[in-house]
């Protein structure tokens, strides 16, 4: 469903893969009436690629979005899509740096004709620069982001996070660029070009301008180092970490030397906090192997359920390691009613990610699947644009629609 | 007079005032994407408790400037410079009526209060929605704990590693050979967060043009994460079978992976989507004949013998310099990139160079040193023109803000700092959690 935040803006979505699409997604989301761009022939499925993959990350991203067919390589093809401009104020596209001038549809040009446009071009390395058209996937350009080198054991090769975070990070961090200058463009009718790679998103995430700064200070080196060092605190590192548990593992990571006594209480242990051996930070990490050995048989004897009740209830940050049909199931979700049921035309009920945040005063609307190929195209062509039949026909045997 | 430079009524937020109660990186990353943009974001902190590292570090320890902390280490930590440049900063302690009064008059004059704070303080604080919305009815006000303002988990301590652990992400991180248990703790949800709360904020401001209402934006980071996954949860439905670790290889690419290249931990990364692209990286690897080779002609055979795959393109790699193996890659079209750490290799980095991607910053107590700076570029603007002041010392503002733009006077100001309600130097055990929670624990 869509919370109404945005009702009366119209984007036109002509981007492929994940960081542009989750961009109009979000947009999407929020209520704006998002119009995906597609060719007229349907895509052949890469064959590079698991189509249950595919066909789900088409559904997630694409839901509350229409599709419209359109060939732009083509004189009639761009005249329409100027005629879609005039009524829209977002474009978002991923082509190569260029591409769009080659199009007769640069910026400057769209600008004169639609002021108040903002024009969202993201790819993966920008509209410059030496590496303006280098190819990419997830993998090798969250290699280049920073936070590859941190991760992983040392010694053995750096270790990529799960999924597509480093694409989506990007799309979110776009969507937060691009809602800033549409806010502005309603106060001064003047539009903006935005130019946002992922890689220097990815350069840019917060963790890594965090350890950035350190190198430049003083020479600071931020490597993989143990394999539970956390970003952060060292304090009571025998607790820090990813640890196996009688069901699973959980995630454990105790804020600093206040802790320890909430710790020593968890394992049952309390006698421990006035023990000798154990009474300061340096104390406790002189006795790593000792307290991590008692913890480790703390946590073998108790379940991922059992061990996030008891840290919590001593104020101990830690969590369960859920997979994702686990988390589908989690109580803080369910109570919440997050996950949204749609009945998709083709692959039937599913259950959906909702709302990445809560708007207390606001409207929402039903919500809708990802739409068919060019399942608006009469819609939009005929409707908005005020086309008749037989134009329309004529567009589609043209290959144009 | 704001000692900021700002030349650029451009930007689109210029003209927004945001008050930002948020600590560590990750929570400060939204206020850094704003002030970024031109919005005035005003940083409240508390000499009662600090998240400017400790109070009194070694020296030589790691992060400040030339290794040497200097006598007021709390203005001199990188991290915390970074993460909060493009911003003003006061200190109120809002545990005080007067810092409470105080807050409330800057509610008055501003658009947005955003806080990370977790979920029930701002209204043990007397600051909830319903209190800041009576100063003023437009306000935009976001909260974002860890799980959301309502829910069984909605009281927990919550960490970026926590929504990691919980939203299925941490399942898929690792090596698929290694246990769970030699995995680090990654706080990576917290920053997606920040950029959503971020598009949530110019999102409310959007419809506060039209529509003149200030909204409450509940903001649970496990919820603003769970979408970068969403085609997981309904793979599962659709296969009733997850995913499992992959490591770097993919599941239907190869070669796809990591490899090692000369020098000390150096590693390049490499994708291959095609037959063709394979073909083109075996002549670049002067080793035509493993094109034909029926073990790796096709994407399915080379799937099928990846260990021998990986083994012979590492032979190839292990003696041979990253960036150059980049560029000859990426030159024959091969998606490939080096790993890179966010310091040297960052600075060093010809494309971030070209792109302008540091900027010099001034900072009064810290030194001059180039920095990260806007992470995106409006193509007609020049990258030197978007805003780059450096992080506020602590307190650094309260005489602006305080006294010129809420206009207190001068008795009043000396007055409240003697109550160690507005000041400069942080008091004893701020660093370790706050000294309300150190008298707590006696």
């Amino acid at each position: 469903m869509a919370s109404l935040l945005l009702t009366g803006i119209r984007v036109l979505d002509l981007s492929s893969g994940i960081t542009g699409p989750y961009c109009a997604k979000m947009l999407a989301d929020y209520g704006a009436d998002v119009i995906k761009l597609e060719r007229p022939q349907s895509e052949i499925s890469s064959i590079s690629v698991d189509p249950i993959e595919e066909k789900a990350l088409f559904l997630h991203l694409n839901r509350e979005k229409k599709s419209i067919t359109l060939n732009l390589e083509n004189h009639a093809g761009r005249e329409l899509f100027l005629k879609l401009v005039d009524q829209s104020d977002i474009i978002i596209e991923n082509y190569p740096p260029g591409a769009m001038d080659t199009l007769g549809l640069g910026y400057e040009f769209l600008h004169k004709r639609r002021p108040n446009l903002v024009l969202l071009s993201v790819t993966p390395f920008g509209q410059s620069g030496p590496y303006k058209n280098y190819n990419f996937t997830e993998l090798t350009i969250f290699a280049m982001g920073g936070a590859m080198h941190r991760e992983g054991l040392p010694g053995k090769e750096p270790l990529r996070y799960g999924g597509d975070i480093g694409m989506y990070f990007a799309g979110t961090v776009a969507s937060a660029i691009l809602m800033a200058s549409v806010y502005k463009s309603l106060l001064s009718n003047n539009g903006e070009w935005i130019d946002l790679s992922i890689f220097e998103a990815l350069a840019g995430h917060p963790h890594q301008i965090g350890l950035r700064a350190p190198y430049i200070y003083s020479g600071a080196t931020d490597d993989r180092t143990m394999p539970r060092s956390p970003t952060g605190r060292q304090d009571e590192p025998y607790a820090v970490g990813t640890f196996r548990c009688k069901d699973g593992f959980v995630s454990f990571l105790p804020l600093g030397t206040r802790m320890w006594p909430g710790l020593a209480r968890m394992i049952g242990k309390p006698e421990l906090i006035t023990d000798e051996r154990f009474m300061t930070g340096a104390d406790r990490r002189m006795h790593f192997d000792f307290l991590e050995g008692i913890l480790q048989e703390w946590f073998n004897d108790h379940t991922r359920t059992e061990v996030f009740k008891a840290g919590q209830a001593e104020g101990l940050p830690c969590a369960p390691i859920q997979t994702h049909a686990e988390a589908f199931l989690d109580p803080q979700f369910l109570a919440r009613n997050y996950f949204v049921s749609i009945e998709h035309p083709e692959e039937g009920l599913l259950s959906y990610t909702g709302l990445p945040f809560q708007v207390s005063d606001i409207e929402v609307s039903p919500p809708k699947p990802s739409p068919t190929h060019g399942q608006h195209n009469k819609e939009i062509y005929m409707d908005d644009l005020n086309m008749t039949h037989e134009q329309f026909a004529q567009l589609c045997e043209d290959g144009v629609i | 007079m704001s000692d900021r430079i700002t030349n650029s009524n451009y930007m689109p937020l210029d003209g927004i005032r945001a008050l930002e109660l948020a600590e560590i990186w990750a929570g400060p990353f939204c206020g850094l994407l704003m002030g970024d943009m031109g919005a005035e974001i005003i940083k409240v902190e508390a000499i009662q408790r600090i998240g400017r590292g400790p109070i009194a570090p070694k020296e030589g320890s790691a992060g400040y400037p030339e290794g040497d902390p200097g006598k007021a280490p709390w203005n001199r930590q990188g991290m915390f410079n970074a993460v909060n440049r493009n911003k003003l900063g006061i200190t109120l302690d809002l545990g005080s009526e007067e810092g409470k009064e105080m807050f409330l008059d800057l509610v008055n004059i501003s658009d947005v209060v955003f806080t990370n704070y977790s979920n029930g303080v701002m209204e043990r604080l007397g600051l909830g929605y319903d209190t800041l919305r009576k100063v003023r009815p437009d306000i935009i006000v976001l909260f974002t704990p860890g799980y959301g303002n309502s829910g069984p988990y909605r009281n927990f301590r919550s960490m970026g590693m926590a929504i990691d652990a919980i939203s299925g992400h941490s399942s898929l991180r690792g090596y698929p050979d290694e246990e769970l248990n030699t995995n680090s703790l990654v706080h990576h949800p917290d920053a997606v967060a920040a950029a959503t709360a971020s598009f949530a904020i110019s999102a409310a401001l959007y419809n506060r043009t039209i529509t003149g209402k200030g909204q409450f934006i509940d903001l649970s980071q496990a919820e603003a994460f769970a979408p970068h996954m969403g085609e997981m949860f309904l793979e599962y439905q659709m296969t009733g079978k997850e995913r499992s670790r992959r490591g770097n290889s993919h599941p239907v690419l190869a070669p796809h992976g990591c490899y090692r290249c000369e020098g000390e931990d150096k590693w390049i990364t490499i994708a291959i989507e095609s037959d063709t692209k394979w073909a083109k990286m075996c002549e670049i690897m002067n080793a035509p004949s493993l094109a034909i080779n029926s073990k790796f002609s096709t994407t399915s055979s080379r799937q099928k013998n990846k260990s021998l795959l990986d083994k012979t393109i590492t032979e190839w790699t292990s003696t041979r310099d990253r960036y150059k193996l980049f560029y000859l890659l990426q030159e024959a079209g091969i998606a490939s990139g080096p790993v890179l750490n966010s310091g040297e290799d960052a600075y060093q980095d010809p494309h971030l160079q070209e792109r302008q991607y540091f900027q010099v910053v001034s900072h009064p107590e810290a030194g001059v040193f180039p920095l990260s700076g806007p992470i995106w570029r409006y193509p007609l603007k020049d990258p030197q023109d978007l805003p780059h002041n450096p992080a506020p010392t602590l307190g650094q503002h309260n005489s602006y803000i305080l006294s010129e733009v809420l206009g207190l006077p001068n008795e009043d100001m000396e007055i409240l700092a003697k109550k160690d309600i507005i000041g400069t130097d942080p008091l004893l055990g701020s660093d370790m959690g706050g000294i309300r929670r150190l008298k707590s624990e006696k």
